[in-house]
Order: structure tokens, then C-alpha cells, then sequence
């Protein structure tokens, strides 16, 4: 995969603010059709989720950070546009400091479809599954796409 | 991802083995054959009931997103502050006869090599799988005996198919 430098940087960029406590702001989730379904399964870190979208030229736009502090959070992403999904987890102690693991993955749903995510860390290992399921079909996974396959259209 | 922390023994003895040898491991060939009789190293052996195919797709697939990561490290004490930027780079080679998956750590900040280490950092971390009939491969570790635990955890789960979750590198050491 060829990485758009440019685009990557504007994404580790946006990641970063939206990890800093300073530049987070909710995510609206404003849209009528919760399309994705996030099922946390945490143990000893906190995550959030952060939303960015991605524009034609793999341009991405902040648009917010949901806590996953719920054993499902619904939320609504844009149909038949790219987003990009930071899922952060993170944890912090006097002893141990701070830690901080990241998993990203580009996503553009299908009108009509759902998704739902499961974001877990155990044991210090952790994962992100994606899952698609069409209009009354059964889930299926997806693989995680990397940013770097973003291309500018 | 960030972490503050002071690096354990562990940590120390993988630096120690590739700068205090006579002639560190420049290679994975290499560090199989220092690796086992090195100081806070060890080797294991385990199979499982997959096909080498099937384990080596899983480390194309996992290693990359899952190790190809930068930790840093700082450990701030009364008088002292240590600032350590760590880079671990994967590589996955598949041939006929096995798949091999090397892990490298290369301190960017903080730690001092006495010698050059290889491209990529110091070999920490080699798993080989090894066909043992149509259904079954062979896991040939060569890793650290302490401090890596995540890692070994998240390879077997890699091997076996039952967790493909990525190791958190924050937690080596």
C-alpha cells in the first residue's frame, strides 16, 4: 500500500487533537439511522471512540469523541462516505503512569446496512472487529483498513 | 501511545544481549543461534491444530497493524528524567517449508548502543511455524524469558486462531 504522506499527517494530526483532552469535543450523533453499534468489553483502561471524516482527498475532519463507557453505544455514521474511526484506549495510574493504544480503521457504510464493533481489551491485548450485515442478512466481518489505503479521488 | 514507566531487567537483558556480545545478532539466523543460551532469553516449543497456511496468513495480517508501533517511555524520579523512544518494526517472511515472524526494538532516544545495531533495531522476538502434517504447525519461539509476556500471549493467540487481538507494547518491559 503507497502512503499519502500528506493525508496520514493530517490524520495523526487530527487523531492527536482529538486525543487531547483540550481540543475533544463530543460527537454530535445527530443523525436519525444509528448504523453502528460499539460493544466496549474492557478491562483496567477507558476507551473512546473518535470520528473523523475523510473527504475525496483523503482530507479528515475531526468531528467529535464518543465514551465507550456503555456495554453498547449506538451511534450514526454517514452512509456511502469514508470515515475514519480512532478507537483510543487508555489507562493512567501513580504507580504504572500513563498508557495509551490506539486502533484505527477507515469505514464507509452501505445505506441500508448495519455494523456493529467490538472493541475489547483484556489481559493487555486488544482488538477491534468490525462486522457488516446487510438489510435482514447475518454479520459478516471486515477487515480493518488501514489510512494509508485512503486515495484520493 | 505513551508510557512512564522505568524499563524492568528484562528490557535490559535484550539490550545487554545485542550490545554486550561479542558480535551482536545481525540477523534472525543469527539470534536463533545466540538466543538460547543468552541470559534472560528462552525458547519454546508448542503446536496447533492449524495449517501453516493458515498461521502464516494470520501473521501477515496481524503483524504489520499490530507491532509496527512507537512507545515512549519516561521515568521522571527526584534528580533524574528519562525520556525512551522505542520503535518495534515486524517482518513476516513466508516460504515452503516455514513462516517466520522476527520482531526488532530499536531505542530511538534514551539508551545507548555500543555497537551499530542492525537495520530495524535489535532482534528481540523470532516465532517459527512449522508444518507437522496437513492440519497441524509447530511453534518455534525465541524471545525474552521475562518482560514479554504480552507478546508471546498475543503470538500463541495469532497461532492458534483464538485471538487475534494486538499486544500492548506499552506493557513490555
Amino acid at each position: 500500500m503507497r502512503l499519502a504522506p500528506a493525508a496520514l499527517a493530517c490524520a495523526l494530526a487530527a487523531a492527536l487533537l482529538g486525543g487531547c483532552s483540550g481540543g475533544r469535543k463530543s460527537y454530535p450523533n445527530d443523525l436519525p439511522e444509528k448504523n453502528v453499534s460499539v460493544r466496549p468489553a474492557l478491562s483496567g483502561v477507558r476507551a473512546v471512540l473518535h470520528i473523523h471524516g475523510v473527504d475525496a482527498q483523503c482530507r479528515t475532519e475531526y468531528l467529535g469523541t464518543l465514551d465507550l463507557d456503555r456495554p453498547s453505544v449506538a451511534l450514526g455514521i454517514p452512509a456511502d462516505r469514508w470515515s475514519y474511526l480512532v478507537f483510543d484506549f487508555s489507562s493512567s495510574s501513580w504507580l504504572s503512569g500513563s498508557h495509551r493504544m490506539t486502533q484505527e480503521t477507515l469505514l464507509r457504510p452501505r445505506a441500508g446496512h448495519r455494523y456493529e464493533i467490538a472493541a475489547t481489551y483484556r489481559e493487555n491485548i486488544y482488538d477491534v472487529v468490525v462486522r457488516e450485515a446487510p438489510p435482514r442478512g447475518q454479520l459478516r466481518p471486515l477487515p480493518l483498513q488501514d489510512f494509508s489505503s485512503c486515495r484520493p479521488r | 501511545m505513551t508510557r512512564t514507566w522505568i524499563a524492568s531487567a528484562a528490557g535490559v537483558a535484550v539490550v545487554s544481549l545485542a550490545s554486550c556480545a561479542v558480535k551482536q545478532p545481525q540477523t534472525a539466523e543469527e539470534f536463533r543461534k545466540v538466543a538460547p543460551g543468552a541470559m534472560f532469553m528462552k525458547t519454546e516449543t508448542y503446536e496447533v491444530n492449524r495449517a501453516l497456511r493458515d498461521v502464516a496468513s494470520t501473521f501477515e495480517r496481524r503483524a504489520p497493524g499490530c507491532l509496527k508501533v512507537t512507545v515512549r517511555t519516561v521515568s521522571q524520579t527526584t534528580g533524574s528524567y528519562q525520556n525512551i523512544v522505542t520503535e518495534y518494526t515486524p517482518t513476516v517472511v513466508v516460504g515452503g517449508a516455514r513462516a517466520e515472524l522476527h520482531v526488532q526494538q530499536l531505542h530511538k532516544t534514551g539508551v545507548l548502543y555500543p555497537s551499530k545495531p542492525p537495520e530495524g533495531g535489535v532482534y528481540i522476538f523470532v516465532a517459527d511455524a512449522y508444518p507437522e502434517g496437513a492440519k497441524r504447525t509447530r511453534i518455534q519461539i525465541y524471545g525474552p524469558s521475562r518482560g514479554y509476556d504480552v507478546l508471546h500471549r498475543a503470538v500463541r493467540g495469532w497461532a492458534t486462531g483464538d485471538n487475534l487481538g494486538c499486544p500492548d507494547m506499552t506493557k513490555i518491559g
